[in-house]
């Protein structure tokens, strides 16, 4: 056989085991893991950097709609939908002053889902939860990695027209949830990554979460 | 009341808290690459991941399977991969038959086989259930990866686990987020080692 070939494609004259493809390969990822550390980080810091007036002014807008007794609603899809439930549990969980803050992700109950699905359309499941529970005061927080996820859009439409306020999390360009007129507070990730929009995402709501509590335990 | 005092200045020391635990992931690159190709031996031959956490660690749980079974990256092929947390019927039969340390444990011993991979969230590592399970898991045969944060608890103390990734912070919202990064790049880089057949574990690692 030619060592020709082989030099161009060894995995088709190796097995599972090569030690030295292996350590290619081990090196290669570890490489790739610290280069992804280091994105996540310029992507946090330019999203502190550039939108912290409006997180602050998000925060403050959820802490006086706490304090008068609204709820939250999170919802989105896919890996958006388990961190809607993240900011739920976030916010529902007693801090250290043993409170836990009204909030509900709309992901979370198959049943409704799945009938909405079903009976209606996938474009409904979040809005027709919000037109059912939804009140004045309330908090709608939408999750999309594009800014595009049309029954995310269409909760966050639904939203408005109750009169709660609406927070929108996307990444990209900001897709269609950038539009004016469509949130009360957006907060885009600028990257192409899925997984550091989301990953930068964790991070907003995760101190919105923690301004909000600090703020009511100081009023 | 009156209008919260909260200003762009918190927000930005919010941020900046993140930093260095971010940072000290790189440090464990290495770490994180022998999980992937551990992980993807176990796939190669055909097992199945299972996942599973407590609280905002659930959500993780089935972020994590979603992760593998509907990949983001348009070509990537789907893993199988389950997560323990989001059937309640399952879940609180669990708990009422067995108390809380079974949660975990009680489905695996009906779902895993000994090629699978069970892989538990616990930011603090103080979840007994997941240690627990990751015992169950690793008695059976299953390769076993935390991933946990502070001093690791109850996971960096047993011989049970075969990867445990540490987080290195007490604070459970940075852990959080880096578990994020963490379980994001386990998934893109598992790929990387299927691509890659010679590289994998001769045998089940």
């Amino acid at each position: 056989m030619s060592g020709g070939l082989e030099s161009l494609y060894p995995f088709l004259y190796s097995s599972p085991g090569d030690p030295s493809a292996a350590d290619r390969v081990l090196t290669e990822v570890a490489s790739s893991t610290r280069a992804k550390v280091a994105e996540i980080d310029r992507l946090r810091l330019r999203v502190a950097g550039e939108q912290a007036e409006e997180i602050a002014a998000c925060a403050r807008a959820m802490t006086a709609a706490f304090a008068a007794g609204g709820r939250l609603f999170s919802f989105g899809n896919g890996g958006s939908s388990t961190d809607a439930q993240a900011v739920a549990a976030w916010f529902m969980t007693p801090d250290r002053s043993g409170t836990g803050l009204p909030a509900v992700a709309l992901t979370a109950d198959v049943a409704v889902l799945t009938a909405l699905s079903n009976d209606v359309s996938f474009e409904v499941v979040f809005a027709r939860q919000l037109a059912a529970s939804g009140r004045p005061g309330d908090i709608a927080f939408g999750l999309s990695t594009s800014g595009g996820s049309a029954n995310v859009l269409a909760g966050l439409a639904a939203a408005r027209r109750i009169g709660m306020i609406t927070v929108g999390l996307a990444g990209g360009d900001g897709g269609r949830m950038a539009e004016p007129g469509t949130v009360d507070h957006l907060f885009v990730m600028p990257s192409s990554s899925v997984h550091r929009i989301q990953e930068a995402q964790t991070t907003v709501y995760q101190v919105l979460g923690e301004l909000v509590r600090d703020a009511l335990r100081a009023s | 009341m009156s209008a919260p005092g909260i200003a762009a200045t918190d927000v930005v020391a919010a941020f900046d808290r993140r930093r260095a635990a971010t940072a000290m992931l790189a440090e464990d690159a290495d770490a994180v690459a022998a999980a992937c190709r551990a992980m993807a031996g176990r796939f190669h031959a055909g097992g199945r991941l299972l996942t599973f956490g407590n609280g905002a660690a659930a959500a993780d749980a089935a972020h994590l399977a979603v992760e593998f079974v509907h990949p983001v990256i348009v070509g990537k092929r789907a893993l199988p991969a389950v997560s323990l947390v989001n059937d309640p019927a399952t879940l609180t039969a669990a708990l009422a038959a067995g108390g809380p340390g079974e949660t975990f444990a009680a489905p695996l011993r009906s779902l895993a086989r000994p090629g699978d991979i069970a892989l538990g969230l616990s930011p603090d590592g103080g979840c007994a259930n997941v240690a627990h399970a990751l015992g169950v898991a690793h008695a059976r045969g299953l390769l076993t990866v935390a991933l946990t944060g502070g001093d690791g608890g109850l996971l960096a103390a047993t011989p049970d686990v075969d990867h445990l990734l540490v987080v290195h912070t007490s604070d459970r919202a940075v852990v959080k987020e880096v578990h994020v990064t963490i379980y994001h790049v386990l998934w893109e880089l598992v790929h990387v080692f299927l691509e890659n057949p010679e590289s994998l574990p001769g045998s089940a690692a």
